[in-house]
C-alpha cells in the first residue's frame, strides 16, 4: 500500500559495493601512494617544524609579519601571541597542525592556480567546473571521510585530501576572477608591444591579479585551518586532537586551550597573508595610519 | 490476576482507545513527559536503545525520543535528568556517571549481556592461521600474546614511522584509550610500536575493515559486543591474567610503573535518571530484566552493519522472531500486545 508520489531511488548499495571493490582491487596501491606522500612530504615537514627551535620559528614569523605589515606593534603582538601558544604547552601540536596546513596549501597552489588560469581563459571550462566547485565546498565531508580512510589509510593523508577538497575552491574562484578582471585594454596594449601569451600571463595578468590571488590563498588557508578538528577525527595529530579529547570527555578547559591556539593561529596567518595581497598604494595608506 | 480472555479484551480496547492504557502507564508518561534516550553511536548501543524504545512505546504507552550527542555530553544530560535512559553503560566507569551515582542523581540497573564484555588486542585470524580460501598465508603463526609483539614490529609497520610497528588504539578520549596507553607501558612496547589513535570509532572501523578486505596484517584494540566481531574473524592476543593490583596501574592511572593485566569483563548496565526511576518503576523493572547473550547479540549487530539495516528495524525484527527471549522481560499481560505491534 505504498501511495507515495515519490519513486524509490537509492544508489547507496551500488556505491558501497563500488567502494568495497576499489578497496579490494586498488587499496594496496593507494595505501602505497599514501605512505609515499607521508614519507616524502608530510613527515619531513612535520619533523622539520618540530625540530626547529621555537625561537627560530618565532623569529621567522616575526620577519615575515614585518615585511607584510610594516607595523611594529602588530608584529610584536603576533609573535607574542604565538609565544603564548607555546606557554599553553601546545607548541608541538601547533607545529603538527601547521605541517598539515602547509602541505595542503602547497598542493592547493599546485592544483588551484593552473585550474583558475585555465578557467579564466576558457568560458566553457568555467561553466563545467563551477558546479563541481560548489559540490566540493558544500558536500558534507563526513560522508567521504571514512571511504577516504579505507582507501588512503588513516591519519594525515586522508586529512590532507579532505582539507584539499574543502579549501581548494576559493583559490580557484579568486584566481579566475582576478585574471578576468585585468583590463582588456591593458592586455591589448601588451599584445601590441609584441608580448606572447605566456609573457602576458606572467608579466601582466598574474601581477595585476595578485591581490585577488592572495585573497584566494588567504581564504584557502583559513578553510584549511577550520579542518583541524575534523582531521583529528580520522587520526591526524595536532590541535584538533585536544579539541576532540575535550569534546569526548567534557574537558572544557583542555578543549578551550586548543581552541584558543587555533584562533591565534588563524588571526596571525590571516593578517599576514592578507597584507601580502595589498597593493603598494593600499600598503602606503595603511602605514600612514600608523601602528 | 486477570484471565487471559479479559486481558486480551483489554488489549483490544487499548488498541483503539489510548486512555484505556492509562492504568498501566507509568506516572512519568501519564504526565505526558517523553522518555528521552541517549543517542549512543555504536551498533550494540543503537540496537539496545531501539529495542528498549520499542517496548517502552508499544508496551508501556510512553512517548520516546532519541537525543544525539557525544558520550560525555549525553551522560551529563542524564545526570541532570535532561535525558532519562542511557542504554549500554559500560559498568559506569566514567567520572560523570560515578559522581552522578554518588550524588544520587543516576542509577545503573540491569545486566544487558549475559557473560559481560570482552576487550583486548586483536589481529585478523588470517595473520595467525592463514586463509586458504583467499590465498593468504599465515604471516605470524607463532603470534599468541602481547609479549610476542616486538618480534613482529615490521609486520605491522607504521607508515608514518616505518622503523616501528603500529598499534591502533581506541578512539581519542575513550576510557579504553587511556587504558591502552598504560598497557603500552606495561608491555614495554613504546620503543617498538607507535600508539596510533584513530580519532573516532568510525575511523577505527574503517581502518580495520580496509585492512581485512585487503588481507593485510593489522594490530588493533577491539571489544565485544560489536558488529565487526560478528562480521570478521579476529584472534585476541593473550595478556597477563587479570590482576587487581596491576589493573590499578592501568585503569585511571598515568604511572610509568604500569604492570600488565587483562581488562576485566564489564557488566553492561542501563543508566537511568533518579526522577525517572521513581516515576516509572514498571519501566525500570523491564530494563532490569532485559538481557541477551553475546551469541544472540553479535550476529544481530553484524547484520545491522552488513545490510545497513536501521537499528529500529532490527529491533522490531528481533521482537517478531524471539518471543521466547523477550517474554520473560515484561509482565505476562503485555506479551500479546507487544506481539501484535511487532507484526
Amino acid at each position: 500500500m505504498d501511495t507515495s508520489v515519490f519513486l524509490k531511488i537509492s544508489f547507496a548499495d551500488a556505491l558501497n559495493a563500488w567502494i568495497e571493490s576499489i578497496v579490494v582491487n586498488y587499496g594496496d596501491f593507494l595505501h602505497e601512494v599514501s605512505a609515499f606522500l607521508l614519507q616524502t612530504l608530510l613527515v619531513p615537514i612535520e619533523k622539520f617544524l618540530i625540530a626547529a627551535p621555537p625561537v627560530a620559528v618565532l623569529a621567522f614569523i616575526g620577519v615575515v609579519a614585518w615585511f607584510g605589515l610594516r607595523r611594529v606593534g602588530l608584529t610584536v603582538a603576533f609573535v607574542a601571541s604565538l609565544y603564548f601558544i607555546g606557554c599553553l604547552g601546545l607548541w608541538e601540536k601547533t607545529m603538527q597542525t601547521l605541517a598539515i596546513m602547509l602541505v595542503s596549501i602547497i598542493l592547493c597552489l599546485i592544483a588551484g592556480l593552473p585550474i583558475g588560469i585555465l578557467m579564466a581563459r576558457h568560458r566553457w571550462l568555467s561553466r563545467v567546473l563551477t558546479p563541481v566547485l560548489d559540490v566540493m565546498q558544500t558536500f558534507p565531508m563526513f560522508v567521504y571521510m571514512l571511504p577516504a580512510v579505507m582507501l588512503f589509510s588513516i591519519g594525515k593523508v586522508p586529512a590532507v585530501i579532505a582539507t584539499l577538497i574543502y579549501s581548494l575552491p576559493p583559490l580557484i574562484r579568486l584566481t579566475e576572477l582576478g585574471i578576468r578582471q585585468v583590463d582588456a585594454e591593458v592586455r591589448e596594449a601588451a599584445t601590441s608591444f609584441g608580448a606572447s601569451t605566456w609573457q602576458i600571463l606572467l608579466w601582466v595578468q598574474l601581477p595585476l591579479a595578485r591581490p585577488s590571488i592572495m585573497a584566494g590563498i588567504n581564504q584557502t588557508t583559513m578553510m584549511a585551518l577550520a579542518m583541524v578538528v575534523v582531521a583529528s577525527m580520522i587520526g591526524a595529530r595536532g590541535l584538533g586532537e585536544d579539541i576532540l579529547h575535550g569534546l569526548t570527555n567534557l574537558d572544557f578547559g583542555k578543549g578551550a586551550h586548543a581552541g584558543v591556539a587555533v584562533v591565534i593561529l588563524a588571526i596571525v596567518i590571516d593578517r599576514i597573508s592578507q597584507s601580502y595581497g595589498l597593493t603598494a598604494r593600499q600598503r602606503a595608506a595603511l602605514s600612514k595610519k600608523g601602528g | 490476576m486477570r484471565t487471559p480472555l479479559i486481558s486480551t479484551l483489554a488489549l483490544a480496547a487499548a488498541a483503539f482507545t489510548l486512555p484505556a492504557l492509562a492504568q498501566t502507564k507509568p506516572a512519568w508518561c501519564a504526565a505526558d513527559k517523553p522518555v528521552k534516550f541517549a543517542g549512543i553511536t555504536w551498533e550494540s548501543g543503537q540496537f539496545y536503545t531501539e529495542l528498549a524504545r520499542f517496548f517502552v512505546e508499544n508496551g508501556f504507552g510512553c512517548k520516546t525520543e532519541i537525543v544525539p550527542g557525544s558520550t560525555a555530553v549525553t551522560e551529563t544530560a542524564l545526570v541532570s535528568n535532561d535525558l532519562q535512559v542511557w542504554m549500554e553503560q559500560w559498568g559506569g566507569r566514567t567520572d560523570i556517571i560515578r559522581k552522578g551515582k554518588e550524588a544520587g542523581k543516576v542509577d545503573l540497573v540491569g545486566s544487558l549481556l549475559k557473560d559481560g564484555t570482552v576487550e583486548g588486542w586483536y589481529v585478523p585470524e588470517y595473520v595467525v592461521k592463514g586463509d586458504a580460501k583467499r590465498n593468504i598465508k599465515a604471516v605470524a603463526p607463532d603470534l599468541k600474546s602481547v609479549a610476542d609483539l616486538p618480534k613482529y614490529k615490521d609486520l605491522f609497520k607504521d607508515d608514518e614511522d616505518p622503523s616501528k610497528g603500529r598499534f591502533l588504539n581506541c578512539p581519542t578520549g575513550w576510557d579504553c584509550e587511556k587504558n591502552n596507553n598504560q598497557k603500552m607501558k606495561a608491555y614495554k612496547l613504546n620503543a617498538t610500536y607507535t600508539n596510533f589513535k584513530p580519532g573516532t570509532g568510525g575511523a577505527l572501523d574503517a581502518t580495520i575493515a580496509s585492512a581485512v578486505e585487503r588481507g593485510r596484517p593489522i594490530l588493533f584494540y577491539y571489544w565485544s559486543p560489536a558488529g565487526l566481531m560478528g562480521k570478521y574473524k579476529f584472534v585476541q592476543l593473550q595478556e597477563p591474567a587479570f590482576n587487581e593490583a596491576c589493573w590499578k596501574t592501568i585503569f585511571g592511572s598515568t604511572t610509568d610503573e604500569a604492570c600488565g593485566s587483562a581488562t576485566p569483563s564489564t557488566n553492561l548496565s542501563v543508566g537511568v535518571s533518579t526522577p525517572f526511576k521513581k516515576d516509572a518503576p514498571e519501566v525500570i523493572k523491564f530494563l532490569s530484566a532485559l538481557q541477551m547473550s553475546g551469541d544472540q547479540l553479535n550476529p544481530i549487530i553484524a547484520e545491522m552493519g552488513e545490510k545497513k539495516t536501521p537499528a529500529a528495524d532490527m529491533a522490531k525484527k528481533f521482537v517478531a522472531n524471539n518471543k521466547a527471549i523477550w517474554s520473560t522481560w515484561v509482565p505476562a499481560s503485555m506479551v500479546a500486545q507487544i506481539e501484535a505491534k511487532a507484526k
